[in-house]
Parts: structure tokens; sequence; C-alpha cells
């Protein structure tokens, strides 16, 4: 037994929405010195957890103990005040000012004649990235910082305010292999010093790496909490999904000797530099390497959004010029844009405006929409590809992430594309979505269209993709079949790559 | 038919009742025959330049341009009728073309100049108004045309000829936005531009677009405005932008784009001119009238960014009721 009692407990803490049961009679401790994983399937109500204890929401019934004495968390501001830190998906920081403008917004150290304390600000931020054993510059905008340190800097905000207790929300996202690493240093230097992290992640790779106890919400009850005992990823996959889980891969290889698009020694402006590559007729071609590799740079050239400055793109063996989306679109080309929310979706239509809005074209006459043909052809896909019935009713940000990106998806199965370029298409979406994906690629590869799959998560690309090309600083340095490659080969060209060579890419 | 009469039209009808019952309670001059009449009148002008305004807020831009364009159209339109002995039935398809022109140039500089359309719209509130003021050095052109009145006073089997405008173009900018492609590209384009990019919808196009059809409403209310007046003037139109926009966003089209009703800005645009004519029935002073309109707008506004937090009151109080009830 744990001698020491926990900072924060919630006791049967429950939450409605409308409609929905967020939280169900939660109970969850957590203690300083411990890093807690809170995981789940999108929607069974991490994120209402995380936002009560963080003060942007009130429960509707439970107790929340700090130090074992009841409590309320009022607002946000409160939750800073009793050493609650929060770093959300969508950072909060400010991308005009400095790294030690930033650590101390809200609280800046103020001279008697009460302007700001500039000299302190840069000490007193530099005393906790060293602490942090951060080597960023204080003065350093936050713009220019990549996005695993601009990730750093909302830890040090954090920090700033002496929080005993740090949420992180998917903390690893849009962070490459490196920059994991570092961040899951940094984690357990700070779990060391006695603080209190929770952890909520998609990746349970990670979680097994660096979380002590877990704990597991489905449909909005927790449904396995774990001691500091062995952390299971099978059981925890089980658990997650209510299901056994025989496989997590269910790879299908369809690919035909016919080859589809040719790209010869393609080049462009934003980092792509001579790449040669082929694509077959039902295949899956893997896209490996770090963030800033030029992975998706190579997606822009090929669907006409960066211009190329040499070689030749061929589909079907016939050399085309495709200069804009609309012709990419035209030429039988798809890209499901990394960014879902920013890129892909319209959150003001439903799931037929959104699946449909890539074949406005074919879908008219004179003008006019053949609205009983989108509704017949989008609820058929919203059938087959299993999304949420309400998508037909409800505009989609009512949607989980995984519906959302099945959606997206969905309305390249609509235009009928025939090569289909997904960046990175499971990020942030939980198991049971990241399966759905997968049966899709197969489904597609299956009726003879290709698939030019980008992921960062090394797993996936080896197990889903038929060959891999595995890019660094621009270049494809290794070309492969995958079962050839192995995870070591891959997370070398991550390794080999460092910070300024990324900047150099994306030049 | 569900896909129209939405959710949307609703709120706004509602605010309509609400707002016409009051001033009906508060003089019984407001139901006569020729009151309502006068209303539809009124309201014609605003709510056929609200329907370009509202297209191009769906698609996430701002047309601040409408009042000073209504003039400029107005002292060409007399020149051309008056001086240059152009026929009327010649002059107006003319004056229709060069709206859509001013819209086309308008929206040119906006979508593939890369200038906000707020700042290019402000641009052209000033300079229109200069450029009006150019014809006949400055002074109103009085007595243009005869033929003119009709088209404003005219009625057509008793009903006046405006509520027919209304109709006709309010159910072709209704059938434009929920039937046809231009339509559904224009709510994509302003719900996210840079998804709609990535499925091969032409922004900058449909963004121009957008300002075509706000250039001919406003020169369709400038025809009005000159057959009603039977003249032209480079004062004409004064706020008349802002009362189109407000028309919009009572209606409950969001400024940020890609949500919203067409026909439930012409709900705004006759809850508005209500307002006034009740001001005005009550004989209250024009700066009152202007600074009520200041409030509906604050107001329409507040309920559209304030939605969560009154439907969240409202069920909070439906559930103290029934709670109430069982015991």
């Amino acid at each position: 037994m744990r001698k020491i009692e926990p900072l924060w407990e919630f006791v049967d803490v429950s939450k409605a929405f409308p409609g929905v049961l967020a939280n169900d009679k939660v109970s969850i401790k957590l203690f300083g010195g411990s890093i807690h994983g809170l995981l789940g399937e999108n929607g069974c109500g991490k994120s209402t957890l995380i936002k009560t204890l963080s003060g942007v929401q009130q429960p509707d019934s439970g107790t929340i103990f700090k130090n074992g004495k009841a409590t309320h968390v009022t607002d946000p501001q409160d939750a800073r005040n009793k050493g609650i830190a929060t770093v959300f998906q969508e950072f909060s920081i400010v991308p005009t000012l400095s790294v030690g403008e930033n650590m101390f917004l809200g609280h800046m150290p103020v001279k008697r004649s009460g302007l700001i304390d500039w000299k302190k600000v840069q000490l007193d931020a530099a005393a906790i990235l060293k602490e942090m054993d951060v080597d960023l510059p204080t003065e350093a905008i936050t713009d220019r910082l990549s996005v695993g340190e601009q990730q750093l800097v909302e830890i040090a905000k954090a920090i700033a305010i002496d929080a005993k207790t740090i949420i992180l929300d998917e903390p690893t996202a849009a962070l490459g292999q490196e920059e994991i690493e570092t961040l899951h240093q940094l984690l357990r230097r700070m779990r060391d010093k006695g603080r209190a992290i929770l952890y909520v992640s998609h990746r349970l790779d990670e979680v097994e790496r660096i979380v002590n106890e877990v704990t597991i919400l489905r449909g909005g009850k927790v449904v396995r909490a774990s001691g500091e005992t062995q952390i299971n990823v099978r059981q925890i996959v089980s658990a997650m999904v209510g299901e056994k889980v025989t496989e997590q891969y269910p790879k299908e290889f369809n690919a035909s000797p016919k080859v589809v698009l040719e790209a010869k020694n393609i080049s462009t402006r934003h980092g792509v530099k001579n790449i040669s590559f082929n694509l077959c007729e039902g295949e899956v071609l893997g896209l490996g390497g770090v963030l800033g590799s030029g992975r998706t740079e190579i997606a822009r050239a090929l669907f006409g959004v960066d211009e190329l400055t040499g070689g030749e793109i061929s589909l079907n063996q016939k050399p085309v010029s495709i200069r804009n989306e609309i012709e990419a679109i035209e030429a039988g080309l798809a890209l499901v844009p990394e960014n879902r929310k920013f890129d892909g979706l319209f959150f003001n239509f439903r799931a037929s405006g959104n699946i449909t809005a890539s074949s406005l074209g074919s879908l008219s006459r004179l003008g006019f929409l053949n609205l009983n043909e989108e509704e017949r052809g989008t609820s058929k896909l919203i059938k087959d590809l299993e999304i949420s019935a309400l998508a037909e009713s409800k505009t989609v940000d009512f949607l989980s992430g995984g519906n959302q990106q099945k959606i997206v998806i969905a309305r390249w199965l609509f235009s009928d594309a025939e090569i289909l370029i997904l960046d990175e298409p499971t990020q942030g979406i939980d198991i049971g979505a990241k399966l759905a994906v997968y049966r899709l690629i197969n489904m597609l590869t299956k009726a003879g269209k290709s698939v030019i799959l980008i992921s960062s998560d090394h797993d996936e690309l080896l197990a889903m993709s038929d060959r891999i090309a595995v890019v660094r600083h621009g270049r494809v340095v290794k070309l492969a079949a995958a079962n050839e490659l192995t995870r070591d080969d891959l997370v070398r060209a991550s390794a080999l790559s460092n910070k300024h060579n990324e900047t150099e890419a994306l030049v | 038919m569900k896909r129209i009469f939405d959710a949307q039209l609703i709120g706004p009808f509602a605010a309509m009742l609400i707002v016409a019952t009051i001033v009906a309670l508060t003089t019984d001059r407001f139901l006569n025959p020729g009151n309502l009449s006068n209303l539809s009148l009124q309201v014609s002008i605003v709510a056929l330049i609200a329907i370009g305004s509202t297209i191009v807020i769906f698609a996430a831009g701002i047309d601040l341009s409408s009042g000073s364009m209504v003039a400029l159209l107005t002292m060409i339109l007399a020149q051309m009728l008056k001086f240059m002995g152009i026929p009327l039935t010649l002059a107006l398809p003319l004056i229709l073309l060069v709206g859509g022109l001013l819209g086309l140039f308008l929206g040119l500089i906006t979508a593939y100049g890369r200038i906000p359309s707020f700042i290019t719209t402000l641009a052209a509130l000033i300079a229109f108004r200069g450029l009006a003021l150019t014809f006949n050095n400055g002074s109103p052109i009085f007595s243009i045309d005869p033929m003119l009145e009709p088209v404003f006073y005219g009625k057509l089997a008793g009903i006046p000829l405006p509520l027919f405008y209304l109709i006709i173009f309010y159910l072709c900018a209704t059938i434009m936005m929920n039937f046809t492609r231009l339509g559904r590209e224009i709510y994509a384009v302003g719900g996210n531009p840079a998804a709609a990019k990535l499925t091969g919808i032409d922004v900058k196009k449909v963004q121009t677009k957008t300002f075509i059809i706000a250039g001919f409403m406003t020169a369709v209310g400038a025809v009005l405005m000159s057959a009603r007046l039977n003249s032209g003037s480079p004062n004409y139109g004064q706020t008349l932008e802002l009362q189109a926009i407000a028309a919009a966003v009572v209606g409950g089209a969001s400024l940020a784009g890609g949500r919203g009703n067409i026909l439930a800005t012409l709900m705004g645009a006759m809850t508005i001119v209500i307002v006034q004519n009740g001001l005005n029935l009550n004989a209250a002073p024009s700066s009152v009238q202007n600074i009520v309109l200041g409030l509906i707008i604050l107001l329409a506004v507040g309920i559209d960014m304030w939605r969560a937090e009154i439907s969240e009151l409202l069920s909070g109080i439906l559930r103290r009721r029934s709670h109430e009830e069982r015991h």
C-alpha cells in the first residue's frame, strides 16, 4: 500500500451533456511523483475529465479532493492557483511573443514603478529552462520554434506557475521520434521531483514506456484502473475497445505490377530534392521519415500545390502537368491532409456536404445539384464505413475524430479517386477507428486504387505498406519492400535527422 | 422543403413576430393596411441589397460598399436617362450590368489581389461616394424620367410591385443557395477555405462571384431608390450597407462565414424596418432610431455568441420545473 495521500482525488464525479453522460461516477487518484496514463477511445470522456480538473467546467455531482480536503475548481484561473497546469492539444502560447514572455504571461514580474521587470523575466525563465534541462534561448520568438520546442515552452509555462500537477493532452501527436524522447525524459525528471502528471495519449507503445499507473475509460466509466503493476498493451487495447483484439494491423496485399504513377527526379522549392519513385495499382506505398523530412512536401508536389522545379510526373505512363488542386483531382488524385480540422473538414456541413465536396461537378447538371443522388450516395457510404448515424443529421463538429477522419476519406470514395495520398490518417484517433481506417485502406486497394501512406507511427507504416520510401532532408534515402525493413531502419532514418536539417528541408 | 425551412428560420421569424406584436401594442396605426403596404415599400430596398450582403457574408467576406454604390448607380442612371437620352428599357439592364461589373472589380481585388474584403469595400465605400459627386457637378438630378416612378409605385393585382421583386429575388437566392453547385461552393468556401481549395473548389472564383451578385443586387436596390424619388443623388444610401449587414446578422448569418439561411435575412430586414416603423409611428426622433438599430445589431450577434449559454439556461429551467412537478 502507498503511504502518501493523493495530491488530487476524484470520487464519483459525473458530468452530463445534452444527450450523453460524458463522465459516469469517475474516480481517479493523482499522486505526486507518478505519471498517470489516462486512456480510452474517442468520446469515452477523457476530455471531459480533463476539463473538469482544469476548471473549464463544473461536474454535476461527485467530489474533488485536494490533499484529502474536499474542494472545487471554479475556473481555469482557480485551477492554476491550486497548482494545476494543463497543456491542451491546441497550444496556448502566443506565437509572436518570446519564450520568456510566454512563460510569464499573466503573471509578469513587475518593478516598483509598475513596469515589467524584463531582466527578472529573462533570468527566471532561464533558470526554469535550466532546471528542465532544456536548451532554448529565452528571447527566441516562439513562432520560429519547432512543434516539439513549442510543447516544451508549454511545459515551461506550467513550471513557471509552480504547478504541482501537470495535465498533458495527447502531447506527442505532432512530435517526431527524437522530440518524443526529449519530452519523455523531461517528464520523468519532473516526476522524480515530486510532480503529478496526467498523461493522455493514444499511442500505446508510449504509454507502456512512460506511465506508472493507468486509468482506462469506456463510455464515460472507469473500466480499469491499475496501480503500480505491470502494464500490458494487449490488455489495455481490449479494455479500451471492449472486445478481444486479435489483429492490430489487418493488412491485405492487393498490389498488381501495373504502374499507375511514376515520379522521375522531381524537385520543388519547398524541400523535395530529386526524388524518384513509382506506385502500382492496388499498392500502398509508405513514406517514412521524421516530421519536416519532406514527406508532406512530396504529397504537395504530386497534388500540384507546390510547383515542380524539375523532373516529371506520369500517370498511367502518360506525362502530366498538374498545376493546382483542381487539375490534380481531375487527374484522379486525392489528398487526405494531415490536419483534418484545418484542411479537411467543413464544420458547417453535415456528413453529406463533406463527402460530396470534391464531386460537386459530377453531382450537378446545368449548375443544379442532384440532392437525391447526394443523399443516397452519402448514406450508403455512412453505412458501409460504419460512420455514426448522427452524421446524417448533425454537422460534423458533433462527431468523434475517428468518424471525422472516415468522412474525409469517404469524400474520395464518393468522387472515385484513383490515387489517394493519406497524410497521417490515424493521428489522434482511437484504436477502434484506426482499425476501421486500415480496413478502409484494404478496401481501396482491393478495388484497384493506390495509396500513398504518410505516417509517423513506424509500426503502422511497416504493417500497412507494401513498400516504403524513407525520406530524409527531401531525398529518398531508402526504398524497399516493407517486410525487408525493420523498425530500427526507420528509427535510424529519424535519428540521423536533427532540428537543423529539418529547418533546412522546410526552406 | 425541409432543406429551406430549417431550424435557422425559427429564431429570426420569432424575433420578427415579437417585434411586430410589441409595435402593434404601442400603436393601433401599425396594423393599418396603408401602413403595412408602406412597410413593404420601405423594406424592399434594404432587403434586396441584403441578399448580396448576406451571400458575401456566407463566403466569409463582408461588403461595406453597397450604400455608396447605390448613390453612384442612381447618378449614372439619372445621367443616362436625363442627359444621354438612353431609353429606360436599355438603361435598366445597363445599370444592372454596371452594378455587376463594379462587384466583379471589387471581387477581383479581394480574391486575386489578396486584400481583405473589409478593406477593399471600405475603400470602395469612400471612393464610390466621391465618384458619385463627379456627376452633374455633385448636385442631385431630379425628375429624371416619368416612366421610372411606376417601377417602384406600380401595382399588380393591387399588390405593390416591390413585393413582387422581393418574392422573385428571394426565391432565386433561396434556390441558388440550397439547390445549386454555386450555392454549395459558397457555403464551403465560407466554412473552410483551406479545405475547399484541397477539394478542388476554385475559392477565388467563388469569392469573386459573391461580389458580382452583391454588385448586381445593389444595382437593383439603386433602381428602386431612383424610381422612388424619380431622382439620383450622391447622398443616397447613407448607412444602407450597415442596415443590409444588420439584416443578415439579425437573420442569424454567421460573420465567420459558412452558416446562415438567406430567407432569414428577409426576416432580419423586416424586423429592422418594423422597429423603425414603430419608432416613427410613436414619433421617436431619428437619433433614437439609430441608437436602437445599434442595439439590435449587438443583441443579434450576442444571441449568436451566447447560444450555448442560453440553451443551457433554458434546459436548466425546464429541468427544474419537471423536478418540481415530480414532488
